[in-house]
């Protein structure tokens, strides 16, 4: 297994108070509520602590885009990325993702993307998304047209990375005369593309399919709904599209927190996590899901699976008993991911080792907790211990 | 059609008659009613509810024509209808389709902003145009409301003024499929109108060019698209006149059906009698 962690670079130092006042902690919440002399300490911190990870021997490193918020503040990941580019040697640097279809032109993240590729000498994991729905209040893109503009965002990034320049472009939503990208990228025919999503149907379908059999990590969900949306991948494989899937095309994205004991573990998530679930990811439902955004079938799968996540107050009792989480001693969180694997069989996992306010101090234990106790067991899973679908469903 | 004591409107509406036609291979649903001119209605972002009180007063002088936009309701999404000024020559089609050549055309939010792409392309084919808090134009520093961002409960209460919009809300809210209807109507209504939202920057270069007696109703109260459009649309038409509305909002076929149908009709008979 390649296990990787990743960091939202929450804005930590948020007056918690702002939801007397605001609606959320995206779109609508004034950015007078950010001090940029925090702000300039909480990026170095962050970016040391991804760069620890580095260090520790997680295979990969990963950052993600979002738009005006607190939650995190990434809006352009590929700088997070690029600033971790020379201080990193071996690490994969994964953008899990960006959003190619909110940009009017594509191609000048693909370039970025490139040359992350060309200097890092093919470390580049590239992520693609459609980006979540309050990123369309965000960037006044329409969401009517979010998966389409996606889909054609994306077809002109892979022509672009492999197809011989110059050569004109002529879709829908994106035109141009000239696409002829300097630098190719490093990795050829390009970086692996991966599409992290919250478990659109269509998003998928899309991914899964035999001409881009790309990797689909299911951002953190109950333990339930992770289970429906990652064997839906590996349906949709085998009956859609006729082929076996590989586990390598499966991925699980977890916040994770390990201390010496179960109890001292729960204690010193507590507050922190909390934060994340019921401050920072709170969304009202016309924000997370504007409409146009989902199909009518997502929408309707999406209304009893996210209920759960942004939907509701959590504790952090809840957040453990479905799954939502992982935390606990060293030895609980290796048996939780040790039993996850053998049932679900991702081969990719992406610890979000810092979350909320979880202060450097507990961040920087956990990480190096994890990477003593839990990383070298986890690495050495393969996809042995996976029972399968078909055994899982006899069980 | 008058209300129940309970405040609610009677099943037996007489603009039930569905109808779907095929107009260049799209399949649109069309509701019919009444005898009379024909008058085409054309609805606004919240597209047309299983009862609607204001057509059903206009239907009792006119032959109502009012179809469903493509996306929303029962009518099909159209691929290379993206946006209000495809829809405007849409319509332009279904005039032709319906061997209509010169008709009474009224439109709220969405709908009026409709009928002024037809309009400035072709008046002809209006003998008179009623734009009811009518989408379209933007005026600088007059923002509009967001309909899309908020919670159903302020959208609601941004929509109506008095008690109509809880018994509207419940109404969509009444069983899975109305609720699943009035879900496809938000999404329709968001590739039409999410940005610009709810405007066509360049139109009021344009307008000038409607050539159709025009008269303009609004809702004292709309805060979806507050009254300084109504002036500015006024200013902007040639000739046009205006009305507004005591304690109504954006909803005003809904929430004040009988003066709505009353001011609509008035002007029709004044100026085409």
């Amino acid at each position: 297994m390649k296990v990787f962690t990743f960091h939202l670079m929450p804005y930590a130092d948020l007056d918690m108070n702002f939801m007397d006042k605001h609606r959320a902690a995206w779109v609508v919440l004034p950015n007078t509520y950010y001090d940029p002399k925090k702000g300039h300490e909480l990026y170095n911190r962050y970016l040391d602590e991804l760069e620890l990870a580095a260090e520790l021997g997680f295979d990969g490193i990963s950052v993600n885009e979002h738009h005006q918020n607190a939650y995190g503040l990434m809006p352009s990941p590929v700088v997070t990325a690029a600033a971790l580019a020379r201080r990193t040697k071996n690490a994969k640097i994964a953008i899990l993702g960006n959003a190619f279809g909110l940009r009017e032109h594509p191609l000048n993240v693909a370039e970025e993307h490139s040359m992350i590729d060309n200097i890092t000498g093919g470390r580049l994991i590239t992520g693609m998304v459609r980006g979540i729905g309050a990123e369309y209040f965000s960037t006044g893109n329409n969401p009517a047209f979010s998966h389409a503009r996606f889909q054609e965002a994306h077809d002109l990034v892979v022509q672009a990375w492999t197809r011989p320049g110059p050569f004109s472009f002529e879709g829908k939503f994106y035109h141009f005369e000239y696409v002829n990208m300097w630098p190719r990228p490093f990795q050829q025919p390009h970086p692996p593309i991966w599409t992290p999503s919250t478990g659109s149907t269509e998003t998928i379908e899309w991914s899964a399919h035999p001409s881009r059999k790309y990797t689909y990590l299911q951002a953190y969900s109950p333990t339930q709904s992770v289970a429906r949306f990652l064997n839906y991948y590996r349906q949709c494989a085998q009956t859609m599209y006729g082929y076996t899937a590989s586990s390598d095309q499966i991925g699980w994205s977890t916040p994770v927190y390990i201390s010496d004991t179960d109890e001292k573990a729960r204690a010193e998530a507590k507050p922190h996590i909390e934060i994340l679930f019921n401050k920072l990811l709170r969304l009202p439902f016309e924000m997370l899901f504007p409409p146009g955004y989902l199909s009518p079938k997502s929408l309707a799968n999406m209304r009893s699976h996210k209920r759960s996540v942004s939907g509701q107050e959590h504790t952090i009792d809840t957040l453990i008993e479905q799954g939502i989480i992982v935390c606990g001693s060293p030895e609980t969180v290796r048996k939780q991911f040790i039993n996850t694997h053998r049932l679900l069989g991702f081969q990719n996992l992406l610890c979000l080792m810092q979350f909320g306010t979880l202060p450097r101090d507990l961040t920087e234990r956990n990480i190096r907790l994890f990477a003593s106790e839990v990383l070298p067991t986890l690495q050495g899973l393969t996809d042995k211990e996976y029972v399968g679908m078909e055994m899982r469903a006899a069980e | 059609m008058k209300r129940q004591p309970n405040g609610a409107y009677p099943r037996e509406s007489p603009v039930a008659e569905h109808g779907v036609i095929d107009v260049r291979g799209r399949k649109l649903n069309l509701r019919r009613a009444g005898q009379g001119a024909p008058l085409l209605f054309l609805h606004g972002a919240q597209g047309l509810a299983d009862h609607e009180p204001g057509l059903d007063e206009l239907a009792r002088h006119f032959e109502v024509i009012a179809p469903e936009h493509p996306g929303f309701g029962a009518s099909e999404v159209c691929d290379h209808v993206d946006d209000v000024a495809d829809l405007g020559l849409f319509y332009l089609d279904v005039l032709d389709h319906l061997k209509l050549d010169a008709i009474h055309v009224v439109g709220q939010c969405i709908g009026g902003w409709v009928a002024l792409e037809m309009a400035i392309h072709a008046s002809h084919r209006f003998k008179t145009l009623t734009l009811v808090n009518s989408g379209g134009l933007r005026v600088k520093d007059q923002p509009r409301g967001d309909m899309f961002v908020c919670s159903e409960d302020d959208l609601v209460k941004m929509l109506f003024t008095g008690d109509a919009g809880a018994t509207w809300i419940k109404r969509w809210r009444a069983t899975p499929a109305l609720e699943e209807l009035y879900d496809r109507n938000r999404a329709a209504a968001a590739k039409y109108t999410w940005s610009p939202r709810l405007c066509n920057p360049k139109l009021d270069q344009w307008l000038h060019r409607v050539n159709a007696p025009t008269h303009i109703i609004w809702g004292a109260h709309n805060r979806v698209i507050p009254p300084a459009y109504a002036d500015a649309l006024k200013a902007l038409i040639p000739g046009a006149t205006a009305s507004i509305l005591a304690d109504c909002a954006h909803m005003a076929h809904v929430e004040k059906p009988q003066a709505f149908a009353e001011e609509t009709t008035q002007f029709i008979r004044r100026t085409a009698p």
